[in-house]
C-alpha cells in the first residue's frame, strides 16, 4: 500500500511535466469534442491520432490518448441531455431524463451534474485503481463462459423494465432487440443468419446506428408532427443563476453518483458491454429506490446523475484488464493496446515492473485530467445550453444533419445511415404508441454475447445444462435472478391474502 | 489560333496521362483495411503508411471499412478503379470467407502487390497445464477425443482454421471453443475455462513473457527468435506449418508499372528502420514476398482453405 502511494508521488512528478501537462490537455478536449459530437466515439478519436503520436515518449502518447477516452465519457451526455440524441452507447439511458430537464428549462443543472458526477465518479475510481488493481484483474478472470451467462441473464431479466412503465410492453421491445441481434455471422458456425444474401448485414447491426435512430431521429419526428406554432415558439430562456445546479440539486445528486460509482467500478472489470450494463442498472437502482419514482422519465436529476458517474467510473476501471493483464475488454481500450504495442510498450502482466514510469505516469495524469475535464466541461455549461434558443424550425433539421454525418464517421458506411433512418421511423412509430427504445438497446447489446456465452458453455460442458449451476458465481447470478422474478410474485399474493382476511 | 491548338494538345496529353504511370502518383493512395481501428492489421499498415509516404512522393492514407467479418472492406476494394490509388489490405481471411459465405469476390479480383508480414500461429496452454510436451497432449487427446477445449478467436477465422488443419495433421479431435476476438480466448485460458487455445502472435505473447501460458505448439518452419527454446512442431515429427500473413492487393487490371513503383514504394518503406522498429515492438514477423510470389501463396492459401471448409461442412 505504501509502494503504491511512493509510485503514484513519482507518477505525478512525471505527469506535471509541461509536455505531459500540455498532452494531457490536449486529449481532454479532443475527447469532450468527440463525445459532444453524436456518432464519432472515442474508438475512432484514438485511432485518428495514433499516427500523430509516433514522435512522442510513449508515456506521453498515452497520456493523450488516454485522455481522449474518458474525454468522451465527460461529453457524451452533452447530447443526449440537449437534443436527445446519444452519442455513444454510454449516454443512452441519459436521454430519457436528461431530456426532460431540458425540456424544462433546466438544461444547465443536467449538463453541470453529469461534468460533477463524472469527476466524483472518475477520482474514486483512480483510488480504485491505484490499490486494487492486480488482486480485481484476477478476479475478473473467474469469469468464463457460464459466468458471463448467469451475469446476462441477470442483466437481461432485471434492465428490461430500466423505466418501469408497462412490464409487457418492455419485454416485447426486448424480445425486438434480440431479433435484430441474431442477424449477422453465427458466431458458432460462421454461417450468415438473415442478412438477405446482402454483405452488408454480415456484421450485424450497428448498435450505435440503432440507438440514434430510436432517439434521436424519432425525436425530430415527433417533433414535426407538432403544430407549427409550438416550432417557432423559442424555449424559455433560462436565468444565469438557474443554469447550475442548486443546492437541493446537488443533495439529490450526491447519493446516485455515489452508488452509480460503485456500480460502474465493478461492471467496468467485466469484459464486454460494460457501460451500458453500468449505466441502465444505476438507473434502475435509483428508480427502485426512490421516494419519488414517478419523477423518473419526467426529468429526475438522480436518474442523470447516477448513470453519468456509472458510466465514467466503468471507463476508468476498463483500465485495470489492459494494464494489469494486456487484455482489453472493450473496443475503446482495445485501441490503446495497439497504440501501446506501436509504441514498444507490451501491455500484459510485465507492464507495472518494466515501464513504472509510464502506469504511473498514466495513473497520476488521469487524475489531473479529471480535474481539467470538469473546469473545462462548467464553463461550456451556459454556451451549450443556448443551442436549445435555436427556433426549432432550425435546430430540427441540423440534428438530422449532424446525425447523418456522425453516423457515418462511426464506420464510414452509408448502410449504417440507412440503419439509422429506418429506426428513426420505427421509433415515431414506436412513441406514438408508447413503447421504450432502451429495453431494445438493451437486448441488443447483451443478446448476441448471451448467445455466445450459452453455447460455449455447452460446448465445453458436452451440453450438460448442470454446468451453470455448478459454478458458484453463476449460480448466485441465476439464484439472483428466479429471487427477483419470485419475490413480486409472493408480495402480491400476500396481499391478496391479506385483503382477503380483511374482508372476511 | 495556333497557341489554341497548342494548349488544347497539352491538355489532351494530359488527360491521358493517368492511364500511364508516368504521373503516378498525383494523389494520396488510399488502403482500405477490412476491419475496425485498433486490431493487428489494421497497426502494421499505420505504421508501414507512415514510412511509405516519403519514398512514394504523396501521403498513404488508411481507411477502415470494417463489417461482415471483412467482406465489406474486400467489395468495396476489389470494386475499385484499378488506378492504384485504391489499394486493400490482403490478410489471409480473403482467401478464406469466399469459401464459407456468398462474396461478391474472391482473390483473383486483386492484383498482388507485396507481402509484409507472415506470422506462424501455434496453441498456447496454461504453465500448470497437466501437459508437459506436445506428445503428452496428443496422446491425451487421442485417448480422449473431443474432451480437450481448444479456444479460438472465431468461428470460422484464420486461427479456428489452423486448429482443425491440426487436428488433421495430428489424427486427434478436440473440442473447438470460439470467442469473439483474440483477447477475449486468451482472457478464457488464463482464467482456466479452456485448456488451449489457438493464436497468432502478438496475441497472448506478453503472458508466455511472464511465464502464465506456454507454446505447446508452434507451426512454424523455424523457430521463434524470441522463444529460441521452442521447438517448432515439423521438429516434433508432425509435418505441419500455418500462420497468417498481411499484405498488399490492387484491384484487378492495375497498370503492371503502377503495381511496380507501388511495390518499390512499400518495400522501401518496409525497409525503413523506424518501421523495422515498430515492426518488432509489435512483435510481429516481417517477412517480404514480391508480386509474383505474393500471388502464388495466395493461390496456395485459397486452394487449401477451400477443400478444409468443404471437409468441415460435410
Amino acid at each position: 500500500m505504501f509502494e503504491s502511494v511512493q509510485q503514484l508521488a513519482s507518477g505525478f512528478t512525471i505527469a506535471t511535466t509541461f509536455y505531459n501537462l500540455f498532452y494531457c490537455l490536449i486529449g481532454a478536449i479532443v475527447g469532450t469534442l468527440i463525445g459532444v459530437l453524436p456518432g464519432i466515439g472515442p474508438i475512432a478519436g484514438i485511432a485518428l491520432l495514433i499516427p500523430a503520436t509516433f514522435g512522442l515518449h510513449p508515456t506521453s502518447a498515452i497520456i493523450m490518448l488516454a485522455g481522449i477516452y474518458y474525454g468522451a465519457m465527460y461529453g457524451g451526455s452533452t447530447t443526449s441531455i440537449l437534443l436527445n440524441v446519444p452519442g455513444e452507447t454510454a449516454s443512452v439511458i441519459t436521454c430519457i431524463d436528461g431530456y426532460q430537464m431540458a425540456q424544462k428549462g433546466r438544461a444547465g443543472p443536467a449538463l453541470a451534474i453529469c461534468a460533477i458526477g463524472s469527476f466524483i465518479a472518475g477520482t474514486i475510481g483512480l483510488f480504485g485503481l491505484v490499490f486494487l488493481a492486480p488482486p480485481l484483474a484476477e478476479a475478473a478472470l473467474a469469469f468464463g463462459p457460464p459466468e458471463y451467462f448467469s451475469l446476462m441473464v441477470f442483466g437481461f431479466i432485471v434492465l428490461s423494465n430500466v423505466t418501469g412503465t408497462s412490464l409487457t410492453k418492455s419485454l416485447m421491445m426486448a424480445i425486438v432487440g434480440l431479433i435484430i441481434g441474431t442477424i449477422g455471422l453465427d458466431p458458432v458456425t460462421g454461417d450468415a443468419r438473415f442478412t438477405f444474401g446482402s454483405v452488408s448485414f454480415l456484421g450485424g447491426i450497428e448498435f450505435v446506428a440503432v440507438a440514434i435512430g430510436l432517439f434521436g431521429i424519432a425525436e425530430v419526428l415527433t417533433n414535426v408532427e407538432k403544430p407549427l406554432e409550438m416550432l417557432e415558439q423559442r424555449v424559455i430562456v433560462p436565468r444565469l443563476r438557474e443554469l447550475y445546479p442548486s443546492l437541493q440539486d446537488l443533495k439529490k445528486s450526491i447519493t446516485p453518483i455515489l452508488r452509480g460509482t460503485g456500480i460502474g467500478f465493478g461492471v467496468g472489470l467485466v469484459p464486454g458491454p460494460a457501460p451500458v450494463i453500468a449505466t441502465y442498472s444505476s438507473y434502475m437502482i435509483e428508480r427502485k429506490i426512490s421516494k419519488h419514482p414517478e419523477e423518473f422519465g419526467k426529468g429526475a436529476i438522480e436518474g442523470v446523475a447516477g448513470p453519468e458517474s456509472a458510466n465514467n467510473s466503468a471507463s476508468q476501471s476498463a483500465f485495470i484488464p489492459l494494464f494489469v493483464l494486456g487484455i482489453p475488454f472493450a473496443p475503446p481500450t482495445a485501441i490503446l493496446l495497439g497504440a501501446l504495442l506501436i509504441h514498444g510498450v507490451t501491455p500484459g502482466p510485465l507492464l507495472i515492473s518494466q515501464h513504472p514510469e509510464l502506469f504511473w505516469g498514466v495513473i497520476a495524469s488521469m487524475y489531473i485530467g479529471n480535474f481539467i475535464l470538469l473546469i473545462l466541461n462548467l464553463p461550456f455549461v451556459p454556451l451549450f445550453a443556448n443551442i436549445l434558443r435555436i427556433p426549432k424550425k432550425i435546430l430540427l433539421p441540423l440534428i438530422i444533419l449532424f446525425c447523418i454525418t456522425g453516423q457515418y464517421t462511426v464506420n464510414n458506411s452509408v448502410f449504417d445511415i440507412g440503419i439509422m433512418l429506418l429506426f428513426g421511423a420505427l421509433g415515431f412509430l414506436m412513441r406514438k404508441w408508447a413503447y421504450e427504445g432502451a429495453p431494445l438497446l438493451l437486448a441488443l447489446v447483451l443478446g448476441p454475447r448471451l448467445e455466445v456465452a450459452f453455447r460455449q458453455s455447452l460446448m465445453i460442458s458436452h451440453g450438460d445444462f448442470g454446468f451453470f449451476i455448478n459454478r458458484p458465481i453463476s449460480m448466485v447470478f441465476l439464484l439472483a435472478t428466479v429471487l427477483f422474478l419470485v419475490i413480486p410474485l409472493i408480495r402480491m399474493t400476500l396481499k391478496k391474502q391479506r385483503r382477503g382476511e380483511v374482508k372476511q | 489560333m495556333k497557341r489554341f491548338f497548342t494548349i488544347l494538345f497539352v491538355l489532351s496529353l494530359i488527360m491521358v496521362m493517368p492511364i500511364h504511370a508516368v504521373g503516378f502518383p498525383t494523389k494520396e493512395v488510399q488502403v482500405i483495411i477490412p476491419w475496425a481501428a485498433g486490431g493487428a492489421t489494421d497497426l502494421i499498415f499505420r505504421a508501414l503508411a507512415a514510412t511509405t509516404g516519403k519514398y512514394l512522393g504523396k501521403a498513404v492514407v488508411i481507411v477502415n471499412r470494417p463489417g461482415g467479418g471483412s467482406a465489406v472492406g474486400y467489395t468495396e476494394g476489389a470494386k475499385a478503379k484499378p488506378d492504384g490509388y485504391m489499394l486493400t489490405s490482403g490478410v489471409t481471411p480473403l482467401t478464406i470467407l469466399p469459401h464459407q459465405v456468398t462474396t461478391a469476390y474472391t482473390y483473383k479480383d486483386f492484383d498482388p502487390i507485396i507481402n509484409v508480414v507472415s506470422d506462424p500461429s501455434m496453441f498456447l496452454i496454461r504453465a500448470d497445464a497437466p501437459w508437459k510436451t506436445l506428445k503428452e497432449f496428443l496422446d491425451f487427446a487421442k485417448k480422449n477425443p473431443e474432451m480437450i477445449t481448444v479456444g479460438n478467436s472465431g468461428a470460422g477465422g484464420g486461427v479456428h482454421l489452423v486448429a482443425l488443419a491440426f487436428e488433421k495433421a495430428a489424427g486427434v479431435k478436440f473440442n473447438h471453443i470460439p470467442f469473439s476476438g483474440g483477447g477475449p480466448s486468451v482472457t478464457a485460458i488464463l482464467g482456466g475455462h479452456i485448456n488451449a487455445v489457438s493464436v497468432s502472435p502478438p496475441e497472448g505473447i506478453s503472458h508466455v513473457q511472464a511465464g502464465k501460458l506456454k507454446i505447446l505448439a508452434l507451426f512454424a518452419e523455424k523457430r521463434l527468435e524470441m522463444f529460441p527454446n521452442v521447438l517448432t512442431v515439423k521438429e516434433q515429427g508432425i509435418d505441419f506449418a500455418m500462420g497468417m500473413w498481411r499484405g498488399l492487393v490492387t484491384p484487378k487490371g492495375t497498370p503492371p508499372d503502377v503495381i511496380k513503383k507501388l511495390h518499390d514504394a512499400f518495400k522501401q518503406g518496409m525497409d525503413d528502420p523506424v518501421f523495422k522498429k515498430n515492426a518488432m515492438d509489435m512483435a510481429v514477423n516481417l517477412s517480404y514476398l514480391g508480386p509474383e510470389a505474393f500471388g502464388k501463396l495466395m493461390a496456395r492459401e485459397d486452394e487449401f482453405f477451400g477443400k478444409l471448409i468443404k471437409e468441415i461442412k460435410k
